[in-house]
Order: structure tokens, then C-alpha cells, then sequence
């Protein structure tokens, strides 16, 4: 069965009432949303090697409205992402429905769609001043003493220009209020950025959250490194606190708030 | 909690390139004279680290302050 006739079967049988896919907009996918009023559209849907973060489409129209049952192409990532916002209550797993594609190609599936298959070219002024793309931490901690890393990464950092393209399009970033767009901790207006806080204030944010989809760095304009970063961060939260976000439904040791309020409320005595 | 969060930031700070200048201890207000030692101890350490890079702020003062970039 084809995703068009699964994603068809879905809607028609009424198991979703809007299903996030990408259609094909002058030779570009981009994300679209097809419903019962939109069937026709749904030859449009297409699988292709762009991403984005529907699950992130998913939780705001949750936001909106809460009983809303959504369905959504889902590669390895996306149910990475998905389970994480699960565990976090963001969205309810009773409402929604994935259909599964292609990620990266492995023995049992050599086809795969995914905008990383292709590995990332590093100029030679980056390779001498920056951090590699290709390069993985070990190597990082290995080639460099402390006094040049801290150079490398301010250097990466310094070219941001602070568009928040990292921020918006990361699926698990959900709160509604965000540290990074606080005036007196984020001067706004300003330019350079504060570095390295603006990106370490990020990093520390995406400790237990991040579950390494890259499109962060897929969206940087200024090519900053940002996947090599939270998969640092990742690295040490699994050190330390035995934990990999989205890998399934265990409750977030970075989640201090319980399941229940176990207090009785109780009018506080005015008498005292 | 405070150690395993504390132990995530060195561990980050290491990874900036900025190891070593954050230090957790846990001192009683009876423990005055403990209290000297780890201060003095992380006083000694952070001198012979220099400043802080960061205090220099902006791009342009990193550099003239010899950070490469």
C-alpha cells in the first residue's frame, strides 16, 4: 500500500483529522497539511529527502486545540521527537498517528530519505579557525587544548546572527516562555550576540531534551556546528543521568514535576 | 541533583575549552575552617588559570585581548 492510500485510509476513516506531510511546491517538498476538505490534494503528497519538524506543527495545533486528532510522517527522528513530547505532555500518543517512512539507509533498508545522507563540506577558512563539521567530539577534545577550543568555538559562535532559526525549528523546544528571548538576559536589538551564553544558555536548555534530528544545524545560516555541540551535551546526560531523549517513554530525570498533586489544597487561616 | 547538574556544566565548560573554573562544595556553617581551605585552594587554581577569557565581552576585545579567532 502506498503512503497516499495510508494517509487516504486515515483520513477517510476518520482516525485523523489532519494529516502533516510534505507536498511538492515547484520542485521543492514543503510541509502541508491535508484534510477531508483537501482530499483531492492528496495525489500531491510526497516523500522526499527534505525535513522539517511537523511534530513542532503538531504540538502548537494541540495547543489550540487539545482533542485534535493529527496524523504525521514520521522517520526515525520525528518519533524520536514525538516520544519526547510525550513524555512531556505535550502531546497525548491517544491522538496521534504516524506513518512510518524511510530514514537513514541501513543493511535491511538501502534506500533512505533524509537531507543528511549527504555529509557536510567544511571550508579550509573553517578548518583552520572553526570546527569541522565532520569532526566528532573525541577528535575535537583530542586535537585542541583547552585555550583553543574556547578560541574555535567563539569563533563559531561570533558569526551568529542571532535569527533564531535553531530555536524555531527545533521540535522540543515547546515552552512558551523562552530564557533567550528575555530583554535582560537577551539584550534585543543587539548584535554581536553575547557568546558563548546565548548558545550555552541553548545547549544547557536542550540537556535531556535533544534528540539529535541536526535540523538546527540544517537551518543555521552561519554554519555554526550545532549538532557536533548538543551531541556533547547529549553524551554527558547519558553519562551522568543514564538518559537518552526520545528513545522511549520513561519519564525525564530533568522533569522534577510529579504525575499528581499530592497535597489536599486547603485555605490558607487568615486568623494567623 | 545539584551534583549531577553541576558535573553536567563542567563537563560542558570543558568541552567550550573553559575547564576547570567551576567548583562544587558542600560546607557546613560549622565547617569554617574547611570553608578557607577550598576557597583558598580554588582561589590558587583559578589564579594560575588567568582571567577569564569571557570578562572580555565582545568579539574585538577577545582578540586583542590574544584570543585567536
Amino acid at each position: 500500500m502506498t503512503i497516499t492510500h495510508q494517509v487516504e485510509q486515515l483520513i477517510t476513516q476518520n482516525k485523523v483529522d489532519i494529516f502533516l506531510g510534505y507536498k511538492d511546491l515547484d520542485g521543492h517538498l514543503i510541509p502541508h497539511s491535508f484534510t477531508r476538505d483537501n482530499l483531492d490534494e492528496l495525489s500531491q503528497l510526497q516523500v522526499g529527502e527534505n525535513r522539517y519538524s511537523l511534530e513542532k506543527i503538531a504540538t502548537h495545533l494541540t495547543e489550540k486545540h487539545p482533542d485534535i486528532k493529527i496524523g504525521i510522517i514520521a522517520r526515525d527522528c520525528n518519533q524520536r521527537a514525538l516520544n519526547l513530547l510525550y513524555v512531556w505532555n505535550q502531546l497525548d500518543p491517544e491522538n496521534i498517528e504516524t506513518v512510518n517512512v524511510n530514514c537513514c539507509p541501513s543493511p535491511l533498508k538501502p534506500h533512505g530519505d533524509c537531507s543528511y545522507l549527504e555529509p557536510k563540506q567544511s571550508g579550509a577558512y573553517k578548518r583552520e579557525h572553526g570546527i569541522d563539521f565532520n569532526m566528532d567530539a573525541e577528535t575535537l577534545m583530542d586535537s585542541y587544548d583547552n585555550t583553543e577550543r574556547f578560541s574555535r568555538w567563539m569563533y563559531e559562535f561570533g558569526k551568529c546572527i542571532k535569527c533564531y532559526g535553531c530555536r524555531n525549528i527545533c521540535p522540543v523546544c515547546f515552552c512558551t516562555e523562552c530564557s533567550l528571548e528575555h530583554p535582560s538576559l537577551v539584550e534585543p536589538g543587539i548584535l554581536p550576540v553575547d557568546i558563548p551564553i546565548f548558545h550555552l544558555v541553548r545547549a544547557t536548555h536542550m540537556a535531556g531534551r535533544c534528540i539529535d534530528c541536526g535540523l538546527c544545524e540544517d537551518a543555521c545560516p552561519s554554519h555554526i556546528p550545532l549538532r557536533l555541540l548538543y551531541r556533547e551535551v547529549n553524551k554527558i546526560v547519558s553519562t551522568i543521568f543514564d538518559y537518552s531523549p526520545g528513545a522511549g517513554m520513561e519519564k525525564s530525570p530533568f522533569n522534577i514535576i510529579g504525575d499528581k498533586v499530592v497535597l489536599e489544597p486547603q485555605p490558607m487561616d487568615t486568623k494567623l | 541533583m545539584t551534583i549531577k547538574r553541576i558535573t553536567f556544566l563542567q563537563e560542558l565548560l570543558k568541552f567550550m575549552g573553559l575547564e576547570g573554573r567551576l567548583h562544587l562544595e558542600w560546607i557546613s556553617s560549622a565547617e569554617a575552617q574547611k570553608y578557607v581551605q577550598v576557597v583558598t585552594d580554588f582561589t590558587d587554581k583559578i589564579r594560575v588559570l588567568g582571567p577569564n577569557p569571557l570578562k572580555l565581552g565582545t568579539i574585538d576585545e577577545l582578540v586583542k585581548g590574544g584570543v585567536k579567532i
